[in-house]
């Protein structure tokens, strides 16, 4: 059967692929070539080795970014999935409304990156301004500000995937937990938390990936002001490609690098996956 | 071999049907536009006089069939955006170059319109954007900009008997200290005055910031080049200067401290505030002064519930201490010049120029010109009465035929982009107390440096 | 605690019920800022229209005509639709291929596929611009196959998933009653794969409707979705209008939130199956 159906790959399977070569696989390999390059076009590179990569490194602004980037993940991270946590536990309970309640928390995750930001810019600046500052007063501000939109947009989605994952516990074993008597912090530390370390897994992932790639909001909230101080690395790679002439491989290695550290992420999280699950 | 024609015939039926769902659902903005001589393709710069440029490419392909496709880019995104169009597969047809710089980055684009009519439309000829013998960027526009003052307000507080100075007309204020006294003593009086604060917001949000980094930081820089020997302008001079002293940085800092501190708001609120909210200030009389040029004044025009009338509107010149400056006039000049682009096909760019030609010199272009556009175009083809009407245009005609020294715009010379940005994001900081003054000279003098060793 | 679930708790449902109106205040201060005028935006948020500052529908007619709203409505749709059909349409069939063919090349393409789950939209975001105008797809119809090619590597992972856990004796089935592997996908495969199909749609719709680099890099110039029409009303003008932007920002969440109420199952079911699979 496999020969037969094999034989009809240019139905099933060509025009995806060439969809994905052009959309993809070109772009991606001639993104690896250049960030070797000087150009402008890329029909005029010339090859400089790994001078992009030295200047990428040199480039204050970049290194800001990273700092910045990696401060708002670690943050928004912890504060989305523990909130989105609790939200789930406080949803699984017999409450009236229980619905209504998921479907309020969840819908912001449906709402574009750039209207989130601008949503979230008129609320932030109003409360401000009652005490005489805006969001481009001080990075502080734009950070939390991110913070609280991250929270406002994915503690919704999250909460759904926890809520999936407590009501996989099995009833029985919580109902005889209870009868031995066990408080409530056990039964959360003893029974829910292992049986739902998947949704864990998961939360942390998409979260994670979703703040270190950020850049609708950050692009819409602060636009890296003041000073670029508030910039991630995915609108500081944007703006070294797209804001000035003659940049664009020292952007091309940048976004190489951004590419490296986001497959590292992955990879880490995966082989934690694994082993978690050669464990269980 | 059966199997095959079967395959391929499936895989084509596939792909039309798949092109063909996407074009008819997508309607006739599915495809590109054909090419040819019908349509040409211009890239505006000036976002608030958009709408004006798409109603004259409609008007015009009704009267000569020629689609004209008018494409805005959003403040501060010009080149940006020429950079980007310029590799598309429809590539703009006329584009705008901002003076010898941007010459010298889009010289390989840039076709020569020394034998073209538009140039000798040009009333004075050195005024073209040249290199050798060729004429790259011929200049469409003349604007001037200076302190917009609202002359009602000025008179009520020159008629206030415990007015501190002894001012008591607008004559009288020609110099930066004087200036400083009326609009301290008008702050100390803004309640009687019935004002917010004498100057409007100066909007220093990102994208709103080029009334500070572009036009007042030209004052400074003018005075710098002017001061260098041997320079046929300051212009010129600017664009050999690898590096500036910024000498006369405290100039520039009298006048934006004036601003700051005498103003509608707070100076730390100002990071939130946008042009369109300072003009609005002033049309609705919260305020006496902007600074902002004789392009604005649609922008006063149009705000509901305007309270200025149109012969109170005056313009006044920047006064930032500068020894002499009595004789200064308003910064007159021009940063737009039209240039076409010499890799499209011959056909493209004879429409492009036979456009530029029609709404230079027919009638109905150039009432276009005057009244919509509301330019003072710097062309023979114009009498004295197709001048723009609206009072700040009349300003700057008025000025220019002062016994005064214009400030040229010596920001033609300015770096890059990047260096303005650099330029306000400090201004920024400053006004919100998180950088001194010194630091702000630093990056000024810095960003220079850096920039032009790009 | 989660043992109690016999009788419903009345501190529990305030503590949500603040939480629940926390969570839509900000779109609520949006809508309500939409009806004020422009200068009373920015400085004075929390304050209710009234007087002076009621503007009624101004901000929505001048957002509308200023951005063309509309049209970019349309332009929205119709890329959402149809980049996503197309997704679903070729992607399922691309999935189902790879699985069911065991060859090293299949296997090759497949991790290839999975690879580009990891790729940052940036590290490409420049090459793929150039590569679109190269061969001539920096128009809607073009976009709609870039589309398919860069969101090709989750829907394949997720179809191919899918389809491991379909018995194979269906398909031998259809192969013994004569019938060619394109009826075997159409009539057989592609109705088994319709969970899985629907997450796919709710995913890929998510991204497309609210994407806003890749259509500003690929068509932005000429063709405008909503966000980009959004972003376009900072600094288009010249200067930021916040009137029509309140107004636009409450005619961008509409229809988002109108799709959410009529499809909230199938959207909250898929996102936890394209989450957990993924």
């Amino acid at each position: 059967m496999q020969k037969m159906i094999k034989k009809y790959f240019a139905l099933f399977a060509l025009p995806t692929l060439l969809a994905f070569i052009v959309a993809f696989v070109v772009p991606f390999v001639l993104g690896i070539y250049l960030s070797f390059t000087e150009f402008t076009t890329v029909t005029d590179a010339k090859w400089i080795g790994l001078s992009n990569y030295v200047k990428a490194f040199q480039d204050q602004d970049f290194v800001n970014a990273l700092w910045f980037t990696a401060k708002f993940t670690i943050v928004s991270v912890i504060s989305i999935n523990v909130l989105a946590f609790l939200l789930a536990l406080l949803l699984t309970q017999k409450v009236l409304g229980r619905n209504v309640f998921r479907t309020v928390f969840f819908m912001p995750n449906l709402i574009g990156g750039i209207v989130l930001g601008y949503i979230w810019q008129l609320m932030i600046n109003g409360v401000l301004y009652q005490f005489e500052v805006t969001l481009t007063s001080s990075a502080k501000y734009g950070f939390w500000g991110l913070v609280i939109l991250m929270n406002w947009q994915l503690i919704g989605y999250m909460m759904v995937i926890y809520i999936a994952g407590i009501q996989n516990v099995p009833k029985e074993q919580l109902e005889a937990a209870k009868i031995d008597g066990a408080s409530n912090g056990i039964i959360l530390r003893k029974i829910i938390l292992p049986l739902v370390m998947p949704s864990i897994t998961i939360c942390l992932f998409l979260t994670i990936s979703n703040s270190f790639k950020l850049f609708d909001q950050n692009l819409a909230l602060t636009a890296g002001a003041p000073s670029k101080q508030t910039a991630m690395l995915a609108l500081d790679i944007f703006n070294t490609f797209y804001s000035k002439a003659g940049f664009e491989g020292g952007g091309q290695a940048k976004a190489v690098m951004f590419f490296v550290m986001v497959a590292l992420i992955v990879v880490v999280q995966l082989g934690i996956t694994r082993r978690r699950e050669i464990e269980s | 071999m059966k199997m095959r024609n079967k395959m391929l015939s499936l895989l084509l039926i596939a792909a039309l049907v798949f092109v063909a769902a996407c074009s008819n659902n997508g309607g006739t903005k599915g495809g590109s536009t054909s090419g040819g001589a019908e349509s040409i393709y211009f890239l505006n710069f000036k976002p608030e006089i958009a709408e004006v440029y798409e109603q004259i490419a409609k008007d015009y392909e009704a009267e000569t069939g020629v689609k004209v496709k008018v494409v805005t880019a959003a403040a501060g995104t010009y080149e940006t955006r020429l950079k980007s169009e310029i590799a598309k597969s429809e590539p703009p047809t006329i584009f705008q170059i901002n003076g010898p710089i941007g010459y010298n980055a889009w010289k390989d684009y840039t076709l020569d319109l020394k034998d073209t009519k538009l140039y000798s439309y040009l009333s004075d000829k050195s005024l073209a954007v040249t290199e050798g013998d060729g004429v790259y960027g011929i200049p469409y526009v003349v604007e001037g900009y200076g302190i917009i003052y609202n002359n009602a307000i000025m008179e009520k507080y020159f008629a206030l008997p415990n007015k501190a100075t002894n001012v008591s007309s607008m004559e009288e204020v020609n110099n930066f200290d004087t200036l400083k006294a009326v609009v301290e003593d008008m702050q100390a009086n803004a309640e009687t005055l019935g004002i917010k604060g004498v100057f409007a917001s100066t909007s220093l949000s990102a994208g709103e910031q080029w009334r500070w980094q572009t036009h007042l930081a030209n004052l400074p820089l003018f005075y710098e080049f002017n001061d260098a020997e041997g320079y046929e302008s300051t212009v010129l001079a600017g664009l050999d200067a690898n590096e500036i002293q910024f000498t006369y940085g405290n100039n520039f800092k009298n006048i934006f401290d004036l601003y700051i501190n005498n103003s509608t708001v707070k100076p730390t609120l100002l990071g939130s505030k946008s042009v369109a909210d300072s003009m609005a200030e002033f049309a609705l009389g919260q305020a006496a002064m902007v600074q902002n040029g004789n392009w604005a004044w649609n922008e006063i025009a149009n705000v509901g519930g305007n309270v200025v009338n149109q012969e109170d509107i005056k313009f006044l010149p920047i006064y930032t201490g500068v020894a002499g400056e009595e004789k200064q006039g308003l910064a007159i000049g021009t940063e737009n010049y039209l240039a076409i682009n010499n890799k499209v096909s011959e056909a493209k760019q004879q429409a492009s120029i036979a456009f530029l030609e029609w709404l230079f010199s027919s009638d109905k272009g150039k009432a276009y010109v005057t009244n919509d556009l509301g330019f003072i175009a710097p062309f023979n083809t114009f009498t004295e009465d197709e001048k723009p009407a609206d009072p700040l245009a009349a300003e700057v005609l008025n000025w220019m035929n002062k016994d005064t020294i214009a400030i040229a715009w010596t920001f033609a010379a300015f770096p890059s982009e990047d260096f303005k940005n650099d330029f306000g994001d400090a201004l920024l900081e400053y006004a919100q107390g998180t950088k001194t003054w010194d630091e702000v000279k630093t990056i000024v003098v810095e960003s220079w440096k850096k920039e032009k060793a790009k | 605690m989660l043992g109690d679930s016999q009788k419903s708790r009345p501190l529990l449902f305030l503590l949500l019920l603040v939480l629940a109106i926390a969570f839509l205040l900000p779109i609520f201060i949006v809508f309500m800022n939409s009806f004020k005028g422009k200068f009373f935006i920015s400085d004075e948020p929390f304050v209710f229209p009234g007087g002076d500052t009621f503007v009624g529908l101004e901000n929505y007619t001048s957002g509308i005509q200023k951005i063309g709203f509309f049209s970019a409505f349309g332009m929205s749709l119709f890329i959402t639709v149809f980049s996503v059909a197309a997704i679903v349409f070729f992607t399922s069939m691309t999935g189902w291929y790879l699985t069911r063919v065991k060859t090293k090349w299949s296997s090759a393409l497949f991790f290839m596929f999975v690879f580009s789950m990891v790729v940052p939209f940036q590290m490409v975001m420049f090459t793929m611009t150039q590569t679109a105008n190269v061969v001539g797809l920096d128009n809607p119809v073009g976009l709609l196959v870039i589309y398919l090619g860069f969101g090709s590597g989750l829907s394949v992972f997720l179809f191919s998933g899918f389809v491991k856990s379909v018995p194979l004796e269906i398909e031998e089935a259809v192969m013994i009653d004569g019938g060619s592997p394109i009826d075997m996908f159409f009539k057989v495969i592609l109705p088994i794969l319709k969970p899985i199909a629907i997450t796919v749609a709710i995913l890929n719709v998510m991204w497309v409707w609210n994407d806003y680099l890749l259509p500003y890099l690929v068509i932005g110039t000429e063709y405008q979705t909503i966000p980009i029409a959004v972003q376009y009303l900072k600094g288009g003008y010249g200067s930021i209008d916040m009137g029509a932007m309140m107004a636009m920002l409450v005619l961008a969440i509409i229809p988002i939130v109108l799709f959410y109420l009529f499809c909230q199952k199938y959207i909250i079911e898929g996102v936890v199956a394209g989450a957990v699979k993924g």
